[in-house]
């Protein structure tokens, strides 16, 4: 797989670079800006740009703009977006316009090879990333008079895997079941959430954390 | 003292009106309001007029000089008589020769002293010197010591004491010189009277014309008189009593002049101090503008106290810009306020003195006031610096951890990594658990790290603003949000009520917290609702209090309370 790296801090470039290629990626370019980034998609044709949010000049949300216009320039390219940022609301203005192909991961997950490349391959498969943390903090505080205190453990664990971006077969696979047990699962989390269902995975990803956002109420 | 003065004044005008209309009427003939009942009236009645303005005037500070020469014009008006054949006196008689033709530049006086009883420009003075050498130091002195009764055909009049001899000729020469004098020095000062009219700022002008109107009338026929009298003999005719008529109705108008000024002015003082009472009853700030502009009739006026760096401000500390014509209002020499007004509304200058007078209270209040708002103001605006800049360091700080701290822990933790899973070499077990170990404490710092610099000012709420912000809040600590603001507000606003809501989350108890943020008119208004809600909030108070705000604490039953937070902000 073709990988672009931009980040402004030239150790870690070049660490991750490292790091990848040892697990087997290809890293066809790295970038120190927004614009470097821009011109090394352009040139290399990657699989893939993993793009750190902070980017001069101002380093605050630089590499979140460019991965948005990434996807619109190139839809054949993901991005995978590094973010010190734990707020969802980053996380949802990545995937507000173009869900699938994007992920956003917490920036110490580098150091995971694992779950770096795991998270690469699927937001090249064309799926929706969302780092782990971010869902289970959304999760964490749902009151359990809520509607999300009504779920089962098991649904609660199917629900924080389809936040993350998952498909029903990667949920399949994570807990041994089969597709139609998933399916009934998803179908219940949805009539007890009052989710309209949708048969994009990418929609589901957007309709899940927005209702997560959202304040929980407790229920009457 | 001044009262038994004044008294025997007005005793002594009414005698002597009194007895020169005895006189006159003795001696019908050679009189002027000695020939019918009519003339008799206008004889009193102009000179009472004249000694009654005259004594007025006497009363009131400022016209005292006014009063006396008006006073002056009312004795030498009646002497006109005493050189009658009929004076029965040589006292009388005498008097009568050398003070008969006094009034007119007494007249003349009292028009170009109007209305503080000085001549302050020079040609006026000149011409008022030159009415007095004509009429009683040539018609009146000289002219005396030079008349013979006897040899100008007088049997019956009394015996001229200042008689010093000289001819027919002297007298009917020094007479002549006088009369031509007097043409020369009437016509002069109306002319003067007429141009320092159209000098006059146009109160003053409306205040003094009808007083100069009615005095160059008066002197007019005077003029007109003075050329009559060249042609007759000594004892008046036909024509000198129609001018004489004539003139005593000028006088008369000109009294009625200086009584219609004062109405004017007593109308306006009397309703200054009326209203002035009502504003020390309750003062309202700002509120003397709106009392002057009713009381002047015009609502342009503005009213303007000088702080102490020279800036303008009204009684609310707003800042004013003066217009049209301005009026310093002083006092002790200080100017202490400012009024711009319509042109020429204040020309006179003793209404600007009322003015400063009347409501130096109401003034002193409403100056202390603007001077007390602009110290609250440089201080409240010097707070929301020091916020201001701490926000800023907070800003930087987060910034410097951010690209500093986190930055390096993260290739740190990416370098671990690396040695971790180098290829080829097996590494030895223990070291790659103490690696692995390293890792997790690095991953709970990076943790450490990110929670720090939230606390210390979210990236969010510079970036994303404040709802984005308090939605952030709401994923780590669960709250019921129930409004929050659609647009992005000044950044101290922002993070005023963004630092209520979190501080509130940092100390209240968990999952039970109502928060709503929003715009009511020119406010923010930021309500957290929750238990155990703390109950010292100066820092908050000091945050909000920069912006000009306010916090407050509402307790409710089972200790629940909300924080209440109002934040102005510039639409």
């Amino acid at each position: 797989m073709r990988v672009v790296i931009a980040d402004d801090e030239v150790l870690l470039r070049d660490g991750l670079d490292r790091l990848l290629t040892e697990a087997g990626f290809d890293v066809v370019g790295k970038a120190g800006t927004a614009r470097d980034l821009h011109r090394e998609v352009g040139l290399a044709h990657p699989d893939v740009a993993i793009i750190d949010i902070k980017m001069p000049p101002t380093h605050t949300d630089e590499g979140l703009v460019a991965a948005q216009e990434i996807r619109a320039s190139h839809p054949a390219v993901g991005v995978l977006v590094l973010s010190h940022y734990l707020e969802s609301h980053y996380a949802m203005r990545l995937i507000q316009q173009h869900p699938g192909g994007a992920g956003y991961l917490l920036k110490e997950r580098v150091s995971g090879v694992g779950v770096l490349a795991d998270a690469l391959v699927r937001v090249h498969e064309g799926e929706c990333v969302i780092d782990p943390t971010i869902v289970s903090r959304l999760l964490r505080r749902a009151p359990p008079a809520s509607a999300l205190g009504q779920l089962t453990d098991r649904e609660r664990q199917v629900l924080a895997l389809m936040a993350e971006g998952r498909s029903n077969k990667a949920i399949c696979e994570r807990f041994f079941l089969g597709p139609k047990t998933v399916e009934g699962h998803v179908r219940n989390i949805f009539t007890k959430l009052g989710i309209g269902e949708s048969a994009d995975d990418h929609r589901r990803v957007l309709a899940v954390l927005s209702y997560l956002r959202s304040a929980p109420q407790p229920q009457g | 003292m001044a009262r038994a003065l004044w008294f025997a004044v007005l005793a002594a005008g009414l005698a002597v009106g009194v007895f020169s209309l005895a006189v006159a009427r003795a001696g019908a003939g050679y009189s002027f309001g000695g020939a019918s009942a009519g003339a008799g009236a206008a004889e009193l009645g102009a000179g009472y007029a004249l000694l009654g303005v005259g004594l007025a005037a006497w009363m009131r500070p400022r016209q005292a000089r006014l009063g006396a020469i008006l006073v002056a014009a009312s004795f030498a008006w009646f002497l006109l008589e005493w050189n009658n054949p009929a004076a029965g006196s040589a006292v009388v008689f005498t008097i009568g020769l050398v003070l008969y033709a006094a009034a007119p530049p007494l007249v003349a006086h009292a028009m170009l002293a109007y209305p503080d009883g000085r001549v302050g420009w020079w040609p006026g003075r000149l011409g008022l010197a030159l009415g007095y050498a004509g009429s009683v130091l040539v018609l009146g002195l000289l002219a005396a010591a030079a008349f013979n009764p006897a040899a100008q055909g007088c049997a019956q009049c009394p015996r001229n004491l200042l008689l010093a001899g000289g001819s027919t000729g002297t007298y009917g020469s020094l007479n002549r010189a006088g009369i031509y004098v007097g043409l020369t020095w009437t016509l002069l000062v109306i002319v003067l009277a007429a141009a320092g009219l159209a000098r006059a700022t146009p109160a003053r002008r409306r205040l003094a014309a009808p007083v100069a109107v009615a005095g160059c009338a008066y002197l007019g026929l005077v003029a007109a008189d003075f050329a009559h009298s060249l042609h007759r003999s000594f004892f008046p005719d036909g024509l000198d009593r129609r001018l004489w008529l004539g003139e005593a109705a000028a006088l008369c108008v000109l009294s009625l002049a200086v009584v219609w000024a004062w109405v004017r002015a007593r109308r306006t003082r009397s309703a200054l101090a009326q209203l002035v009472i009502e504003l020390a009853e309750s003062p309202p700030p700002g509120g003397l503008r709106d009392v002057l502009a009713g009381v002047l009739h015009d609502p342009s006026i503005q009213l303007a106290y000088p702080l102490a760096d020279g800036r303008l401000a009204d009684a609310r500390y707003r800042a004013v810009e003066l217009t049209g014509e301005v009026t310093p209002i002083v006092r002790g020499g200080q100017q202490v306020a400012f009024l711009s007004h319509r042109p020429g509304l204040l020309a006179e200058p003793a209404l600007a003195e009322e003015v400063a007078a009347t409501a130096r209270l109401a003034l002193d209040n409403e100056r202390l006031q603007a001077e007390a708002w602009s110290q609250l103001e440089d201080l409240r605006a010097s707070r929301a610096r020091i916020v201001q800049a701490g926000d800023a360091e907070r800003r930087r700080l987060v910034r410097d951890l951010h690209d500093g701290a986190q930055q390096r822990l993260v290739t740190l933790a990416l370098a671990l990594r690396l040695a971790r899973t180098r290829p080829g070499a097996g590494l030895d077990p223990a070291l790659a658990g103490r690696i692995d170990e390293a890792e997790d404490e690095l991953r709970a710092a990076l943790a450490d790290l990110r929670e720090l610099a939230q606390g210390i000012f979210p990236v969010i709420l510079a970036e994303e603003g404040l709802s984005a912000a308090v939605e952030a809040l709401a994923e780590a600590a669960p709250m019921e949000i129930t409004a929050l603001p659609g647009e992005r507000l000044g950044s101290p606003v922002e993070a005023a009520a963004y630092f209520v809501v979190s501080e509130a989350v940092r100390r209240a108890a968990p999952s039970t917290l109502k928060v709503s943020a929003a715009r009511r008119d020119s406010r923010l208004v930021v309500e957290v609702e929750g238990d155990n809600m703390p109950a010292e909030i100066t820092d908050l108070q000091d945050r909000v209090g920069a912006l000009d705000g306010t916090v407050t604490v509402a307790r409710g039953p089972a200790g629940r309370a909300t924080i209440r937070a109002e934040i102005p902000c510039e639409s």
